[in-house]
């Protein structure tokens, strides 16, 4: 799939098309950096197992999605069957996240900066094997073409966009969870323990907050949804597979640092960010470049804004 | 009695720590560790104190004549291939050091270094691109560029903190890896026709073998040699320069970035420099394994080698020459006996009797725990045996797709297990799916657990755990063998973070 | 009157919405020792890291030997010739006493890393000067950072040494000013006796600047030419320690309003 630099500039129906299709991936990202801006903001790890929590989320789905008949035939009504799946991988997925975090990296917290980073290495390197071990190499498929006859795919226009239902699903569902999440973090009490952690950890342990549960809590939330982006991944580009979450996390981590680490709204406008460079990239030049187009902008806003673009200015205490 | 005199300090008291004991990285832990260590009677303590006795330079000697002499004592080609393959890790092992353990950067773009070397190599001496350049002018140009590719990624991030530099040297590893796989057509952005630079996922073969002297080194044990001669140089010049000022910059920057800077060290510049050292000698280490295989091929550079040289980092104890040397050797022979059933079975019940020995104490508990299992299986067996006659008619594995039924370990095996007959069907995987689930649980319960009921959970952990390790693990190696590298690195951190002969460090938090 | 070592001209520093400096002057001539007091908060420790160059002033000249050094990396500022200590020390723990020492010469060694690597005479020459060197910064100290001790973890050693060795290293950089940040915290009335002799010491003997942080007022008045007192990073007073010590506003930062009218 190449792009000739050529007459393809010119046609804005291919332009809207690449654009639509990175605000689904973007959406997608989004969701990912969610959770590692949050465990970063709290405990300045880089929790390399996210992106595999992700992919586990997307074999749960996948899972439920076969126990209940299949894509092709589903024994349930579509809404439910996404209900559920979605459940199933938020719920598991937040387990999984928990018990890393209480296994893998709370053992840790006075270790040298790179000790968790090691760790968190290793557990990476440990699900991805082991999904391999579980469910095999080979992609599996959700097979949503199938759901309905591909009424999922089908496509309306607004203006001059064309949006396929499966794009539009993805985008509002990751609204729909960023405000929740948001809600959670500025109006519950969690969620101000949260902003509070994350602001100094000792000072908040200090005032009487459980940073153990806090953190837990974080990592919940976040693998929660990991879980739910995985899930969505399948039900949109249909191939799973064990090393899908590596890739993804590296992204997903750029668009947090873009967006501004620590930042919920950072994370979003991030995630956007970053699938629609991927996707123009994808569109007019090649996808072998997607991955150094990324890190090019990784490295640019490290260089020259590192708190990115929503995130404000920290001050290291000496 | 005058000041001179006096006694060493006592360390001052540590923050209030919790229950299970102070807390890893605070100066209490460490100084106790020094006293532990110091008042041992047991067989860890000795060997720590007698190790620790023979000053380091004897052991290199030792070293390098045990190993220049293996193909003189024997002429077995696995045995000399394991150890050039062994050999070479410890080479790219010994540069991982320098960034890992000296500076304390987490450097993750190390095997995108020794890839890049290879694959350059391969393209200055193959039919490929058809030129053959002299061994003596390849191999230096290979360390040269791959030393300035060390500097062009690490310069970027110099600013930053060392997460920063973590990712991005993760991202171009990765990068390395998708344009090996696909540099088969590449095509510089649509001007041109497509190029086929890398070779693609078959990678590039042909590669010359070195030309040392007029004389082509076609053998194996030649390589183990050029590697021992490598790693000679490599570790002398390394400790010259850890032993000089550059080397103990590096040691503060590790302790306390901000303090070194301070003190007039130019962190950043210390920083490219302990990436761009490593580099350097992931550089040889690529040329050496260019010629040496003869072709360079995608998936030797990717994220499973890096875990793999990490762990044997790690394990060996970063920041320890000697120390990762050991590691390198230790894992890598341990991923070779993993590769066959008959053998990995012996080191699996191996550790874990010695597992049992060295933590269970004291004998009572040891007995009781041992019955306990042997019981639980034979109860098991029987149980399963009487409702599913196929779930114990199997026979344990040994090798590919092969049983055996024979030797006293089979035996015992098949009657204190449920050994499933046709265990790689495909209907029979599920069992072990869910056994290896439920194993995970019930370990990571048992590093909750306390008292008696750890000895009682203790009891099905171990028995699940021999009944995935035959049913699941020891024949799919390709993965049990990567699976393990990762368990190693999650336990080391939470239980030994300095490995086998790293010193333990107190962190400044 | 000699030129100031150090000059600060309207230096000011805000983080976020906080001005934290304000404004402030300030003049260090060569060979003075300045203590600089002001209640918790007061910007003191933000100076010294805006001189030491671990951030910039946002408005504000600071000139050494009447060169800027705005915008130099710390290092460079170190090599410049000041040197400093911190409030919360920051030794480098898991290295031995000595090689804490040793480890501040960097700035004033040259052996390129090849030449390390080679053991060409320079750099072999450079180690054994800088291993020298650093024993004699140590001995500053009397016998407690001495013999045996070189060898010792810098992480076993006592509070008081600790913060010893911390002025070990810091001299070690061959520094024309020197800036402790409270030397003597934490510490007993004997040790802290002990400190303001070691002060003295290091001006006459050394013939460092030093601008020193502290709250003890003993350790001020023992040791100062000058005082300066800031409050909410402005300059509130300046002067003898006796000037200082009763100009109502010091007074009033330091104990509140309504205590200065009845003085």
């Amino acid at each position: 799939m190449h792009g000739v630099l050529g007459f393809q500039l010119y046609d804005w129906s291919y332009f809207f098309a690449q654009l639509v299709a990175g605000l689904t991936i973007g959406s997608l990202y989004a969701l990912l950096a969610l959770g590692y801006t949050m465990v970063y903001g709290i405990l300045k790890l880089l929790n390399f197992a996210h992106g595999d929590v992700y992919m586990l989320g997307a074999y749960m789905g996948y899972f439920v999605l076969t126990a209940l008949g299949g894509a092709a035939k589903p024994s349930v009504a579509v809404a439910v069957l996404f209900a559920l799946m979605f459940l199933a991988a938020m719920a598991g997925c937040s387990v999984i996240g928990v018990l890393i975090e209480r296994f893998a990296y709370r053992p840790l917290r006075r270790a040298p900066r790179i000790a968790p980073l090691i760790s968190a290495l290793g557990v990476s390197f440990f699900l991805q094997q082991t999904a391999v071990l579980l469910f095999g190499a080979i992609p599996k498929e959700y097979n949503t073409y199938s759901l309905r006859n591909g009424e999922l795919f089908n496509s309306f226009s607004i203006g001059n966009l064309r949006v396929q239902y499966a794009q539009l699903f993805v985008f509002v569902a990751a609204i729909v969870l960023m405000a929740a999440l948001t809600i959670l973090v500025r109006r519950t009490r969690v969620g101000k323990a949260m902003r509070a952690t994350s602001f100094d950890l000792e000072a908040a342990s200090m005032m009487g907050i459980n940073v153990d549960r806090v953190i837990a809590f974080t990592f919940l939330v976040g693998s929660a949804l990991a879980g739910a982006g995985g899930v969505m991944t399948g039900i949109v580009f249909q191939n799973i597979q064990p090393y899908m979450g590596f890739g993804a996390g590296l992204k997903a981590f750029t668009a947090a640092v873009v967006g501004g680490i620590g930042n919920i709204g950072g994370a979003m406008l991030g995630g956007l960010i970053i699938g629609v460079a991927e996707q123009l990239t994808t569109g007019y030049l090649s996808s072998a470049f997607q991955d150094l187009i990324v890190l090019s902008v990784l490295i640019v806003f490290m260089l020259f804004r590192p708190t990115g673009i929503l995130g404000s200015a920290a001050v290291q205490k000496v | 009695m005058s000041e001179a005199q006096q006694p060493p300090d006592t360390p001052p008291t540590p923050p209030q720590g919790s229950d299970a004991g102070p807390r890893i990285g605070s100066d209490e832990w460490v100084a106790r560790r020094e006293d532990r260590v110091a008042r041992s009677h047991g067989l860890t303590g000795q060997v720590e104190r007698l190790v620790a006795r023979v000053p380091q330079w004897a052991l290199f000697i030792v070293f390098v004549v045990v190993v220049a002499l293996i193909p003189v004592m024997t002429s077995d080609q696995y045995v000399l291939r394991v150890a050039t393959d062994t050999m070479l890790w410890i080479l790219l092992a010994t540069g991982l050091n320098v960034a890992v353990g000296w500076a304390g950067l987490l450097d993750l773009g190390y095997i995108a270094f020794y890839g890049f070397a290879a694959y350059l190599f391969a393209e200055l001496s193959s039919p490929h691109y058809g030129i053959h350049w002299p061994t003596w002018a390849s191999v230096p140009t290979v360390i040269g560029a791959t030393i300035i590719l060390g500097f062009l990624l690490a310069l970027p991030t110099r600013r930053l903190s060392g997460d920063y530099l973590a990712i991005v040297t993760l991202f171009f590893g990765q990068m390395f890896v998708t344009f090996t796989t696909q540099g088969r057509n590449w095509n510089w952005l649509g001007f041109g026709s497509s190029h086929d630079i890398t070779g693609g996922p078959n990678g590039l073969t042909s590669v010359d073998p070195f030309r040392i002297f007029g004389h082509q080194l076609t053998q194996v044990q030649d390589y183990l040699w050029v590697a021992l001669g490598g790693f000679v140089i490599v570790a002398l010049v390394l400790t010259f320069a850890n032993h000089s000022r550059t080397g103990r910059a590096w040691r503060s920057l590790r302790d306390d970035t901000l303090a070194a800077e301070v003190m007039s060290m130019p962190v950043n510049r210390l920083m490219l420099l302990a990436v761009a050292v490593g580099a350097g000698v992931a550089g040889l280490a690529g040329a050496i394994n260019g010629a040496y295989y003869q072709g360079v091929f995608p998936t030797s550079f990717g994220f499973q080698t890096l875990i793999t040289v990490y762990a044997m980092v790690i394990l060996g104890g970063a920041g320890s020459l000697p120390g990762v040397v050991a590691g390198a050797v230790l894992i890598n022979v341990l991923l070779e006996v993993l590769r066959s059933p008959d053998h990995s079975r012996w080191v699996f019940y191996f550790v874990l009797i010695s597992f049992l020995v060295a933590k269970v104490r004291p004998w009572r508990a040891l007995a009781a725990v041992v019955a306990g299992v042997a019981a639980f299986g034979l109860v098991v067996h029987a149980i399963v045996g009487a409702v599913w006659p196929r779930g114990t008619e199997g026979a344990i594995s040994s090798g590919v797709f092969g049983f055996t039924t024979h030797g006293w370990l089979a035996v015992i095996l098949r009657h204190w297990l449920v050994l499933p007959r046709n265990t790689y069907d495909v209907a029979n995987y599920t069992i072990g799916n869910y056994a290896l689930v439920t194993l995970i649980a019930l370990v990571l319960a048992l590093t909750v657990a306390q008292g008696v009921r750890r000895y009682v959970l203790l009891v099905p952990t171990i028995w699940l755990a021999a009944f995935v390790w035959e049913t699941r693990l020891i024949e799919e190696s390709s993965t049990t063998r990567p699976l393990l590298l990762g368990v190693i690195l999650i336990v080391l951190m939470a239980v030994r973070p300095q490995g086998l002969f790293g010193t333990p460090r107190v962190e400044v938090v | 009157m000699a030129d100031p070592i150090l000059e600060l001209r309207g230096v000011g520093k805000s983080f976020g919405g906080l001005r934290v400096i304000d404004q402030l002057d300030l003049d260090v001539l060569p060979h003075e020792i300045v203590s600089v007091i002001g209640p918790n908060g007061a910007g003191k420790t933000t100076l010294f890291n805006l001189i030491s160059g671990l951030y910039g002033p946002d408005t504000g000249t600071i000139r050494f030997e009447q060169e800027s050094i705005v915008g130099l990396a710390p290092h460079q500022i170190t090599n410049r010739g000041i040197a400093r200590t911190f409030q919360t020390l920051r030794l480098f723990l898991n290295m031995s006493v000595k090689e804490n020492v040793i480890a501040a010469t960097y700035g004033h060694t040259k052996a390129t890393i090849l030449e390390s690597m080679l053991r060409l005479p320079r750099s072999r020459r450079e180690e054994r000067e800088s291993a020298q060197f650093a024993e004699e910064r140590l001995a500053f100290f009397g016998q407690r950072l001495m013999g045996y001790r070189w060898n010792q973890p810098a992480y076993s050693l006592s509070y008081a040494n600790r913060r010893r060795l911390e002025i070990a290293r810091a001299t070690a950089t061959r520094p024309k000013l020197l800036m402790l940040d409270e030397p003597a915290a934490g510490m007993n009335p004997v040790e802290t006796h002990e400190i303001t002799e070691l002060i003295g010491q290091l001006r006459d003997e050394g013939g460092y600047t030093i601008l020193v942080i502290e709250h003890d007022m003993h350790v001020v008045e023992g040791i100062s030419d000058r005082v300066v007192a800031l409050d909410h990073g402005v300059k509130v007073a300046e002067g003898t320690f006796e000037a200082v010590a009763t100009d109502p506003r010091v007074v009033e930062a330091y104990l509140g309003t309504g205590t200065a009218e009845r003085k």
